[in-house]
């Protein structure tokens, strides 16, 4: 069952990304849609530091896959898909061998991998609303 | 005796092999569909089983083209970091094979630093200390160079490259992707100053290109719901001012280090080095402030493996060799 969170304000990230944690228990992949600056990479930019990831959290537009450190030492997979043509090109980067590590999995326009998304995983749903207003449609799919 | 140093870069989507003799570079070819033709297949876009199929004809033609015999190399290089790590890995296993059989030294390019010594390919070429903005699809940062292998980076984009930024926009506005070098030709036909996007305000010498994308959209959302024309009937100075926004931006920030440094030379580098408007507010800023301004040829500004070899032949000149042991790194910082 989705649920919905509103977030009107970039000060109210913070509190998102807490209940996002929450209902992703036990779930490493993220897999994220939302149009062009719907907000998918700010996001993920607050999540980082909820989680203490100490390196600057880019864009992987064009690097396709950037990686950083959580303070236990652990990896956090940061992917963009949004220049894939076909959803193959995934498999041709090794994203499997990334999804299936166990590793945290942050996957921006996770739709143009559709066939290739695991499962368990959250489905985050960014919907634009006026200038900061954001809607957040989570979805786990088990 | 000769120094002769065959390079390799498959950090991203393109696969590319250069050969440098003494600081000269003999050949630099990049796979495109051409190169291919020549051993036949097909050409897979992008990742790293394009940089498998590509690697041994692109070496071979690289070689050849320099007139060079395997058994002539003085050693091999190639990219270690940062990049995608599955392409970075048939770069670096190919290397570390080819230098292992021919018996020679492998060196390991850090290809941010390559990217900059690409100024020493071909004169002019700037005198250190300078400054040396690094501008691409997937980059936007700015070093400090004190020596060939000495880099300091002041700053750097908190999340969106410029080139990016670019290309996102132009999506916005209907157009194809990457459509960067598309809003450099209207934005010649438009008026620089008919739209005004807020600046992003970033601490220090650092970059944010994210929130102005968002400007853009709100603004474009703005007038098409009252004209939904808007778009066509403004194109060009709807580009040209993204564009001032964008070159305004590197712009202050460049000024800013400047300043801070005391240092005067600076050199751009990276793909969107091709913007015309980049170029042109550089030149000007070159002529008013008393700037000596670097920016290398197109083939050099966009990822290939001329400079690599460019860099390679700087750490072969101090004994910066790597072992066989050495593994790409997808992440690696210059400094």
């Amino acid at each position: 069952m989705a649920i919905q969170i509103s977030c009107t304000s970039l000060n109210e990230l913070p509190e998102v990304v807490e209940q996002v944690l929450r209902a992703s228990e036990g779930i490493a992949i993220w897999a994220l849609e939302g149009d062009l600056g719907a907000g998918k990479t700010t996001f993920l930019q607050a999540a980082g530091k909820h989680l203490g990831v100490r390196e600057a959290i880019q864009s992987p537009t064009f690097s396709l896959v950037n990686e950083y450190t959580l303070p236990d030492g652990t990896p956090v997979y940061h992917f963009d898909f949004y220049r894939l043509e076909t959803a193959e090109e995934a498999l041709d980067i090794g994203a499997e061998e990334y999804f299936y590590s166990g590793a945290r999995c942050w996957i921006e326009w996770a739709s143009r991998i559709e066939p290739y998304l695991p499962v368990p995983r959250l489905s985050i749903y960014i919907h634009r609303r006026d200038n900061e207003e954001r809607i957040f449609e989570i979805e786990r799919y088990e | 005796m000769q120094v002769t140093i065959l390079a390799i870069e498959s950090s991203c989507d393109d696969t590319s092999a250069a050969v440098i003799q003494d600081s000269k570079i003999r050949s630099n070819i990049v796979a495109n569909q051409e190169v291919h033709k020549e051993y036949g297949g097909v050409v897979p876009e992008l990742a790293s089983r394009a940089h498998q199929q590509h690697i041994i004809p692109v070496v071979d033609k690289a070689l050849k083209v320099a007139g060079v015999r395997p058994e002539e190399l003085t050693a091999i290089a190639c990219t270690r970091g940062p990049g995608l790590l599955g392409s970075l890995l048939v770069g670096v296993s190919f290397a570390k094979a080819m230098a292992l059989a021919l018996n020679i030294p492998l060196i390991d390019v850090h290809h941010m630093k390559a990217h900059i010594l690409a100024h020493f390919i071909e004169p002019p070429v700037p005198s250190f200390p300078f400054l040396c903005l690094t501008v691409s699809g997937g980059h936007t940062q700015l070093v400090r160079v004190d020596a060939p292998l000495q880099m300091t980076v002041l700053g750097e984009t908190l999340d969106d490259a410029v080139g990016e930024a670019f290309d996102k926009t132009a999506k916005l506005l209907g157009l194809p992707y990457p459509g960067g070098p598309l809003i450099d030709r209207y934005a010649k036909e438009g008026n620089p100053h008919a739209f005004t996007f807020p600046m992003p305000q970033v601490e220090g010498l650092h970059f944010s290109f994210s929130g102005l994308k968002t400007s853009i959209l709100n603004f474009l959302q703005k007038h098409t719901r009252a004209d939904k024309h808007f778009v066509e009937k403004h194109l060009p100075d709807i580009c040209a001012s993204v564009q001032h926004t964008f070159v305004q931006v590197l712009l202050q920030k460049l000024e800013q280090a400047v300043v801070q440094t005391g240092i005067t030379e600076v050199a751009i580098a990276g793909g969107v080095s091709a913007n015309s408007a980049l170029r042109a507010a550089l030149q000007q800023k070159a002529e008013q402030a008393g700037w000596r301004v670097f920016i290398p040829a197109m083939q050099y500004c966009t990822d290939n493996a001329a400079m690599i070899a460019m860099a390679a032949h700087f750490q072969y000149l101090e004994g910066d060799f790597a072992s066989l042991q050495m593994h790409a790194t997808a992440r690696w910082s210059i400094s």
